[in-house]
């Protein structure tokens, strides 16, 4: 395997050595039942995907856009004409660059992660790398298609499990976006996804990042991303998840300069028998940095839950930070549940930081208002409810991602909306 | 003109008799039936015209007098809405709140309700539209011969009723543009007309815009959110105009408005009167009664109407205030 491929396995192989499954007892996973994954025979995808899988993926694509299947790049199912010159995409296996190679090599595995964030680094069978050159600006988003192919039926207490790994590093002054998408299995097919992302966002280089998550309602979707920005970076992510039975985002911003910008607006839906999780955590180490944050769910089934954990961390030298954070939860059915724990540590103490939680059923108030104007209410209902979520849609900053997103939550909610009206 | 509003909480035909605007009619029956328990069949209940017309014909198959009181005319205005010993209670704290409100409402005509702050003018309104912070627990309301005590909040709006809020909530998220749409096609939908898509519709809305003298981008703006009191009160002018109504219920349409402001929102209520709609305007203040003239001011205090008058009574009022009402 390619020097980086090894490097990261061999400190995955390590790091896994002193970790154990996560139990309740511990606090990141103190709301978050993992037994789902745990009581299951885990199954390791090993072999690249068939050209019989290929059926099974969609053919409406943006281009440029790579497919991955079950952890596999796939290129016959992706296309990438377009891209400025310089920039790399694809396996790191067919990296040809030295120098990229080099530059990739210095930020591999630095950041420590959890047990699922090693055992992705073990079982990763490629790693897929994104690359911008200093001062290239990529003007269409990239388009990351995650496709979960191999699955099995409810019941059969089999997840076949496929391990993603993503690299990318936008050098200085470099600005691209990207959409990850996850997909997969028709109905309830049961499989685990166990995905890293991991960005370096060079000096003054932005980076817009588009996440949208509708896996199956069988499927256990682990999900690391982490972020490291460079002085007078932009990171702006826009995440919309409804999928799985079991959906964790481990989101992780380390700044590592002054003058940073980071948003993060988040979206969950647990309109089924489904757990929604986003532990988020942003530590700010460096002067002027920015971040807002604005997570949202909505939990529509009474066994469907939502945790959300959001760390800010303003260290000591972070002085004139302005920080944000605020999370609203919609409660539409007797017995859901959400667990929220918006934290800001702080410790300089030349800051503006602002953060606010609100758990809630829709406003009484709305809904009679639009009754008054002859509006009934399963109709008010929907319409409060997808307002809700479209404050964090409309962040998405592609039209055909906000379109895909707005319609499944229409999908989605057109049976819940009956039942509880 | 004379009031034609009994302040009396009982039924007594002998009140309601020496009352000159029913001394012109007979009402042989006495009205001691209990109104709430006249049901009209669903398909009477459109609101074109016609099907108005057909309606004694149903009061005659359900043989109840107060169907017949659909078909009263004064001057041959038809009756709109007839209010009787309605008294209310808050939901939560079974407060009682309104003890029993007795009013008539004739097509065309403006009627203004006046009284201090708790006396109950505004629950009266939000009783009427069926706000469910409020539990009617006696008396009835008859609207265009329906009982709208038995009406949904959103049926009561189709049939005709608007009510503008004092405060109308924000709701973000959902454009004012969508909103109206929204209202618009409910409307068309009971009407059996087509609805409009977006497009049409805000051509259609276009036109009514100068009416409240808004700009176009008031229509893209989220409902409410971060307008000011004058702007909300604009809005729920816009609605009016947009929905239309047979009655228009405006609760303090005049509060936190500025003499311009007011004066635009005055401007477009008069602009949507016709000889067969009417208002019910809710007021501490007589400078709102120089705009929209009333033909009736009615006093409200402790949860009832207790006196009623022309507009005299409004000037009268600015200068001797509430007590003078009550001890005169």
């Amino acid at each position: 395997a390619p020097l980086p491929l090894q490097k990261l396995r061999d400190s995955s192989s390590e790091t896994l050595l002193s970790l154990s499954w996560p139990t309740r007892k511990d606090e990141p996973y103190r709301f978050t039942d993992t037994s789902y994954i745990k009581s299951s025979e885990i199954q390791p995808i090993t072999n690249p995907p068939q050209e019989s899988d290929f059926s099974s993926v969609s053919e409406d694509t943006h281009l440029p856009n790579i497919t991955i299947i079950d952890g596999y790049l796939v290129e016959t199912l992706s296309g990438l004409s377009g891209l400025p010159e310089g920039v790399y995409v694809g396996s790191l296996s067919k990296l040809s660059s030295e120098g990229i190679l080099k530059r990739l090599s210095e930020f591999v595995s630095n950041v420590e992660g959890d047990l699922f964030w090693s055992l992705n680094g073990v079982g990763a069978p490629d790693l897929i790398v994104v690359y911008v050159p200093e001062g290239c600006r990529v003007n269409a988003p990239l388009n990351l298609r995650y496709c979960s192919v191999k699955g099995s039926d409810v019941g059969s207490n089999t997840l076949p499990v496929s391990n993603p790994r993503v690299l990318m590093l936008v050098e200085k002054g470099g600005e691209v976006g990207i959409v990850e998408e996850f997909v997969g299995g028709d109905g309830n097919k049961c499989y685990w996804t166990n995905s890293v992302l991991e960005v370096i966002i060079g000096e003054g280089a932005t980076f817009s990042h588009s996440y949208v998550q509708t896996q199956s309602l069988g499927a256990a979707h682990i999900k690391w991303t982490s972020i490291r920005q460079e002085s007078a970076s932009t990171y702006k992510l826009v995440e919309f998840s409804s999928g799985g039975k079991l959906s964790r985002h481990n989101l992780h911003v380390q700044q590592v300069g002054p003058d940073t910008v980071t948003e993060l607006s988040t979206l969950h839906l647990s309109i089924n028998d489904q757990t929604q999780d986003l532990h988020s955590s942003l530590i700010l180490d460096h002067p002027r940095g920015y971040t807002n944050q604005l997570h949202k769910c909505i939990v529509g089934h009474p066994r469907g839950q939502a945790v959300f954990d959001g760390n800010v961390r303003v260290n000591r030298y972070a002085q004139q930070t302005d920080a944000g954070q605020l999370t609203r939860s919609l409660l539409l059915v007797p017995q859901a549940t959400v667990n929220v724990k918006p934290n800001l540590q702080i410790i300089a103490d030349d800051v503006k930081c602002s953060h606010g939680a609100a758990i809630s059923d829709l406003e009484e108030d709305q809904l009679f208002y639009f009754q008054a104007r002859g509006i009934d209410l399963e109709t008010a209902r929907k319409a409060l409810i997808y307002s809700f979520g479209a404050e964090v849609i409309d962040r998405i900053p592609f039209a055909y991602v906000r379109e895909k997103a707005k319609s499944h939550i229409a999908e989605l909610l057109v049976p819940t909306v009956k039942s509880i009206a | 003109m004379m009031a034609h509003c009994s302040t009396s909480s009982s039924l007594n035909p002998s009140n309601l008799f020496s009352h000159p605007t029913f001394r012109t009619k007979t009402l042989s029956i006495p009205r001691l039936c209990s109104l709430s328990s006249i049901r009209i069949p669903q398909s009477h209940c459109a609101t074109n015209r016609s099907s108005l017309r057909r309606l004694p014909v149903v009061a005659g198959a359900v043989a109840v007098d107060s169907q017949a009181s659909y078909t009263d005319e004064k001057e041959g205005k038809k009756l709109l809405l007839e209010v009787k010993d309605l008294t209310a209670v808050i939901t939560e704290s079974q407060q009682k709140i309104l003890n029993g409100v007795n009013l008539t409402v004739y097509e065309g005509e403006v009627h203004a309700i006046m009284g201090k702050n708790g006396s109950g003018k505004s629950t009266f309104s939000k009783v009427l539209v069926g706000h469910p912070d409020y539990e009617v627990t006696g008396g009835t309301a008859i609207f265009k011969g329906q009982d709208l005590l038995e009406m949904d909040p959103e049926e009561r709006s189709l049939s005709g009723i608007f009510m503008s809020f004092q405060s109308p909530v924000a709701i973000p998220g959902v454009s004012n543009a969508d909103f109206l749409n929204m209202a618009y096609n409910a409307r068309q939908r009971k009407l059996g007309l087509p609805e409009l898509g977006p497009i049409e519709f805000f051509s259609h809305v276009y036109s009514k815009l100068d009416q409240v003298n808004m700009k176009m981008d008031f229509l893209n703006r989220n409902v409410n959110e971060g307008f000011s009191g004058g702007e909300r009160k604009r809005n729920e002018i816009l609605q009016l105009a947009v929905l239309g109504a047979d009655l228009a219920i405006l609760d303090e349409i005049d509060s936190g408005l500025d003499v311009d402001a007011l004066q635009d929102v005055a401007r477009a209520v008069n602009g949507l009167l016709t000889p067969n709609n009417s208002v019910l305007m809710i007021t501490h203040y007589q400078r709102l009664l120089d705009f929209i003239k009333p033909a009736y001011i009615h006093i409200m205090e402790n949860g009832r109407i207790v006196k009623t008058g022309d507009i005299s009574l409004a000037s009268f009022l600015e200068k001797e205030g509430y007590k003078g009402i009550t001890a005169a």
